[in-house]
């Protein structure tokens, strides 16, 4: 991205109104973008080369020792792995069941605005909130899972979907989805709302059945929709930390640690600094991978559609 | 209401099956409806009992107490978290507004390849989770010589929103003709004149998006207050809340848990339930437009 957008000199900008002296404009945001952002993101790499541990400033350059220790030891494999399951679960299972939602409340039905409200309800609420919430509900025996349980006659203590480590990832991942899934519910209804009407009935008539009208026409006609959904819900799902943090430290084992809690960790609790930054820079390489493998096929694909 | 206007084609039969499978909406939507909001009561109905009443937590609302409350508001020095909730999330979100726009400004309007530059420079942003370059930004500051208060987080909301504000707002800049601006050109209406009283004002939509959208992540997240206070009148409410994390394997605790749950995500309910239509729209917008 960076090498495609270098400036040929100035001069090719030949608008009266809109000259050269708007760039002053930038200036407020370019510097907090410069000095909080690239200048630490270049300064990581340079502390990926050293033992640096946070607080004493003497450190030493060790070469490639801390990439070499972070492939060695497992921890990238293991917590990309655990990234990438948390990432594609939520994203199909958020954006199916977002989706699904939308079309249902986009139909001729009372209290859509009530529903709405139901289903999006989750998202206002902080993820260390929703993190106790969830640890209630998946409780073991009292909570409200296995209360339920209980109720119904089944044995609630066996239920412990966060002491398992099968099963763990796949429970946080869920407490992502309750919460996220209005937000992308939303944003479908949005582009539901874009779809011409007329097109639809000139489908009826012509005889499709409702699932012709989803898949040839709805469909196709909100697929810049379903781009950014899937897009935010990647960027999310890559992100995932929050209910590692709060619901399971990261266990049990390594089952929930993902690649913002490894370097969490590492930086604030083993107190390696330069071990934790070059685990970043790898992490980013993967990530920044991932994300323009995906929008070069999403935009394949919108065309395609 | 949902046929009888759609008088022609529909016969007998067909009304018939149509209210059957209207039924069947109606049932998916209202079962779906309410396990995404069972939880929510659960904890909402704990909350009311006293912090000793831990029976039967699916019994509902058998109990209306005030006092998990007043443990919880005086645990977390609610006054005190509120106070800096408010402050933190409506400085950032004032600046980023103005910080943002205005960076969007010579980006939406220049036709040159260096904007166009800016603009990818800027939404790279959006790709890499900023925790993750969290252990030099903290060096950065620290070299600054800017000291951890409450403020200090506000930093990192400001730079962290710019990607996707630039976004949006230079996707909502081709909206706004530039005829008008031309025409106030030739008035005589100088660069800083023609932003703040032409184009801000009819960036309106877009703000209300950005206001919302980044607001609601900035009110709620901890990560950063977490990293950059270490004084306790200096958290934000869920930082606050972050001091009960032992509490939660601590089944005894739960009542009181339950309850600065809900005091802390009281004060953004209420703002919802006054505004759903400009959240909704809000939200809507920054993705469909942007």
């Amino acid at each position: 991205m960076a090498q495609q957008g270098k400036p040929k000199k100035k001069g090719a900008n030949t608008s009266l109104v809109f000259t050269n002296k708007m760039y002053v404009f930038l200036i407020p945001a370019l510097a907090f973008f410069l000095v909080l952002w690239i200048y630490p993101l270049l300064q990581l790499f340079y502390y990926s080369v050293t033992d640096f541990n946070g607080i004493n400033y003497d450190f030493n350059f060790v070469g490639f020792k801390n990439f070499s220790k972070v492939l060695s030891n497992g921890t990238l494999t293991n917590s990309m792995k655990n990234t990438l399951i948390y990432a594609v679960f939520t994203v199909v299972l958020s954006n199916l069941i977002g989706l699904g939602i939308a079309m249902a409340l986009n139909t001729r039905i009372r209290f859509k605005g009530l529903f709405r409200t139901c289903a999006y309800f989750p998202a206002l609420f902080s993820a260390i909130v929703v993190g106790f919430i969830w640890s209630y509900v998946y409780m073991p025996g009292s909570g409200m899972i296995g209360s339920l349980m209980n109720l119904a006659g089944l044995n609630g203590d066996t239920f412990n979907p966060l002491g398992n480590f099968r099963t763990a990832l796949y429970a946080i991942a869920f407490v992502e989805i309750w919460k996220g899934f209005g937000t992308t519910m939303i944003i479908y209804l949005a582009g539901l709302q874009t779809v011409d009407e007329s097109l639809l009935e000139a489908g009826r008539i012509d005889g499709c059945t409702e699932w012709q009208l989803i898949r040839r026409i709805k469909l196709p006609l909100i697929s810049s929709t379903i781009t950014i959904n899937v897009i935010l819900s990647v960027i999310a799902g890559l992100k995932a930390f929050d209910y590692s943090f709060i619901m399971t430290n990261g266990g049990p084992g390594k089952s929930t640690k993902t690649l913002m809690y490894q370097v969490y960790e590492t930086a604030f609790t083993d107190m390696k600094m330069g071990r934790a930054s070059a685990f970043s820079v790898l992490a980013f390489a993967l990530i920044i991978a991932i994300t323009v493998l995906m929008l070069f096929y999403m935009n394949k694909r919108e065309v395609e559609l | 209401m949902a046929f009888g206007k759609k008088k022609d084609n529909y016969d007998a039969q067909n009304y018939m099956k149509m209210s059957l499978k209207t039924f069947l909406l109606y049932l998916v939507i209202i079962v779906f409806c309410v396990i995404v909001i069972a939880p929510l009561v659960i904890v909402f109905s704990s909350s009311l009992r006293t912090p000793e009443n831990q029976t039967t937590p699916l019994a509902l609302f058998i109990e209306f107490s005030m006092a998990s409350y007043q443990k919880a508001f005086s645990n977390m020095n609610y006054p005190m978290e509120l106070l800096n909730s408010i402050v933190t999330t409506a400085g950032s979100v004032f600046c980023i507004v103005i910080f943002a726009t205005m960076a969007a400004y010579p980006i939406g309007r220049i036709k040159t390849k260096l904007a166009r530059f800016l603009y990818f420079f800027f939404i790279s942003g959006l790709i890499i989770p900023s925790q993750m370059v969290i252990v030099p930004i903290a060096q950065t500051l620290n070299r600054l010589g800017i000291p951890n208060t409450r403020f200090t987080p506000m930093l990192m909301f400001i730079t962290c929103s710019l990607p996707f504000s630039v976004f949006l707002f230079s996707g909502f800049m081709k909206g706004v003709p530039v005829e008008i601006e031309e025409s106030a050109y030739i008035d005589g209406a100088t660069l800083g004149r023609r932003f703040s009283t032409v184009v801000f004002p009819l960036l309106q939509p877009a703000i209300i998006s950005c206001v919302i959208t980044q607001g609601l992540w900035i009110w709620n997240d901890y990560f950063y207050p977490m990293v950059f206070i270490s004084k306790k009148a200096q958290y934000s409410l869920p930082v606050g809340m972050l001091q009960f994390l032992g509490d939660k394997e601590n089944p005894a605790q739960w009542n009181i848990l339950f309850a600065a749950c809900v005091l802390c995500a009281l004060p953004l309910i209420i703002v919802f339930l006054a505004l759903q239509k400009q959240f909704v729209n809000g939200i809507a917008a920054g993705a469909v437009k942007g």
